[in-house]
């Protein structure tokens, strides 16, 4: 069965790169753009794995995360979060709401698909 | 008159007269020894007796103690306790005997030592600015964006050889456009950096309006004058009734003069500066309404600046006051008055400088600061006698008053005032420290703090050993 990635990223340019990479690497990609409407998305179909940028409109990435871990059905929903900020409190911030791997801006196209591969096989596991 | 400087004066002048020590002991009324003790600065003198020897000399009291020595012999002494200085063995003791003996190299040490601490503080603006500045962080992170799409793109079209032609076009124009906008931030970030190197103080919005306040020394005449005549019409009613009959009466009758005045300062430059000075100097005006000059003045003297004695003697809340004595005209006969104000997440939200007390522009205080201690118990006036690591010597007065409506339900939100003043200047005032007053060793943050054995600190020091 293909996993399904939800890309959570709000930058188009990045979006379309992301999808291209992650289309070719075999996964079923979905995107959203906005804050709320990841977090909706995420809690009615939970993908494989949720690649969730930090900067995001309305609502952030911290902010949806802390949401999805209150849910039962998010609970564990593999998580690789994106910033462009690489500062350790962001780090830190983001691996105690939760996040499993954490991939700072600029990366490099096989880090990122490494990064989700792991996450896509504990989840079949 | 507190002058140690004084004795060697008088000596000097006596000379100069060819007057002995028991003639001019005799015609003042004291002993040979008791002369000497004064002559050589052991004892401080003052009143009648000053006057007595002033008239003898047949020279002036001011030129007898001349304020601008005083503060010569003030600087020397932090000198001698700069960490360059020490183990150097500079003899503190002998300072009023250098300015006396040779007052043109007393100068220049203090100059240069001045000249010194501009540059340090220059240094450590910038640094701190470099980690705290919003613009700069936030153009970096657009800067690192732009280059992960682009990255991400070009790596794609490295490593994919069988890339469809519609999507092959969508990279390419992908690229171009991610790299015009690298460029344009780089640029923005060239054009601020360059800025900053040209030795131009004024940065963001916030930095402008305080240019314009410290050009001004913090006192403004044209809005002194015009505020004068509005504080007669506005109405004795409650407290907040009349701070806001006098910012309304500040917005609609100073509007003109307020515009004049920023549109005369090089300094305010962008809209946002613009608004901000507009805004403050409504402020400044609304005080000046309620706490016409000439009053204030007045009473400020004779109440010893006791700032909750002026708060009730014209019906005002503190923190006017406060505002009132930082726009005190600069003259040698006032203390100088530096003024903080935080909010309660303690970041400081206004300030009005002060010389020789060092703070930092875009980073938290020293925690150590009575105006941290002042905000756990508000309302209540707070008192410091604080010890810089230059070995300034300052008085702080520090309280924290309610900013939100006063009603029932209603959460309250405090900040905290602090007025600062050199101990020196505190003498003329009720804050007075006496000999027993706990001096407390405080610093500026501790980005810019030398003592490394603090345990408050939470960063480690720029400065390196």
């Amino acid at each position: 069965m293909t996993a399904r990635v939800l890309l959570a990223e709000d930058e188009e340019n990045i979006l379309t790169s992301l999808t291209f990479l992650l289309e070719r690497a075999g996964y079923d990609v979905s995107v959203e753009t906005e804050g709320p409407k990841v977090l909706r998305s995420a809690l009615d179909t939970p993908p494989d794995v949720l690649v969730l940028d930090v900067m995001l409109p309305d609502m952030d990435g911290y902010e949806i995360l802390r949401r999805l871990r209150a849910s039962p059905t998010t609970r564990s929903l593999p998580v690789l979060m994106l910033t462009a900020k690489g500062q350790r409190e962001d780090r830190e911030t983001a691996l105690r709401c939760g996040a499993d791997l954490f991939i700072t801006k600029p990366f490099a196209n096989s880090e990122i698909i490494s990064a989700i591969g792991q996450l896509a096989e504990k989840r079949v596991q | 008159m507190l002058s140690s400087i004084l004795g060697t004066r008088i000596r000097q002048r006596r000379r100069e007269l060819g007057t002995t020590q028991a003639e001019l002991a005799k015609k003042v009324g004291i002993s040979p020894s008791y002369l000497n003790l004064i002559e050589w600065n052991k004892r401080r003198i003052a009143g009648p007796l000053l006057g007595k020897i002033a008239g003898a000399l047949d020279i002036s009291l001011s030129e007898l103690d001349d304020v601008a020595e005083r503060r010569l012999s003030i600087t020397l002494g932090e000198i001698a306790h700069l960490p360059a200085l020490s183990g150097l063995g500079a003899e503190e003791e002998r300072i009023n005997e250098l300015i006396g003996r040779f007052p043109g190299w007393a100068r220049g040490i203090a100059a240069l030592a001045r000249s010194e601490r501009e540059a340090t503080e220059r240094a450590y603006i910038l640094s701190d600015r470099l980690s705290n500045d919003p613009f700069l962080s936030e153009n970096v992170h657009r800067m690192l964006s732009r280059i992960a799409a682009i990255r991400s793109v070009s790596e794609i079209i490295n490593d994919y050889s069988d890339i469809p032609d519609d999507r092959r076009e969508q990279f390419d124009r992908i690229i171009f456009e991610e790299s015009r906008a690298l460029s344009d931030v780089a640029e923005a970030l060239a054009v601020y950096l360059d800025k900053a190197e040209e030795g131009e103080k004024v940065f963001t919005p916030v930095d402008e309006v305080e240019a314009l306040f410290q050009s001004r020394a913090n006192h403004f005449e044209e809005i002194e004058h015009e505020s004068a005549a509005l504080g007669k019409k506005i109405g004795g009613q409650g407290l907040g009734m009349r701070r806001q009959a006098a910012f309304d009466a500040a917005s609609a009758e100073l509007s003109d003069t307020i515009d004049e005045i920023i549109r005369n300062q090089p300094q305010i430059t962008t809209a946002a500066g613009e608004r901000r000075a507009r805004a403050q100097l409504i402020e400044y005006a609304a005080a000046a309404i309620l706490l016409p000059m000439d009053a204030f003045k007045a009473a400020a003297t004779s109440m010893k600046y006791d700032i909750e004695a002026l708060s009730a003697e014209f019906a005002c809340d503190t923190d006017i006051v406060c505002q009132r004595l930082t726009a005190l005209p600069n003259d040698d006969s006032t203390p100088a008055f530096g003024y903080f104000r935080a909010n309660a997440a303690g970041t400081i939200i206004r300030m009005h400088r002060l010389e020789r007390l060092p703070v930092p522009r875009y980073a938290v205080a020293c925690p150590l600061w009575v105006l941290f201690r002042a905000q756990q118990s508000p309302d209540m006036l707070f008192r410091q006698r604080a010890i810089f690591p230059s070995g300034a010597r300052f008085v702080f007065i520090a309280k924290a008053i309610s900013q939100s409506k006063i009603e029932y339900g209603t959460p309250r939100h405090y900040v905290t005032d602090m007025v600062a003043v050199s101990e020196d200047d505190a003498f003329e005032t009720v804050y007075a420290p006496d000999d027993d007053t706990r001096l407390e060793e405080v610093g500026p943050s501790c980005r810019l703090c030398p003592r490394e054995q603090c345990r408050h600190r939470v960063t480690d020091p720029l400065t390196d050993n």
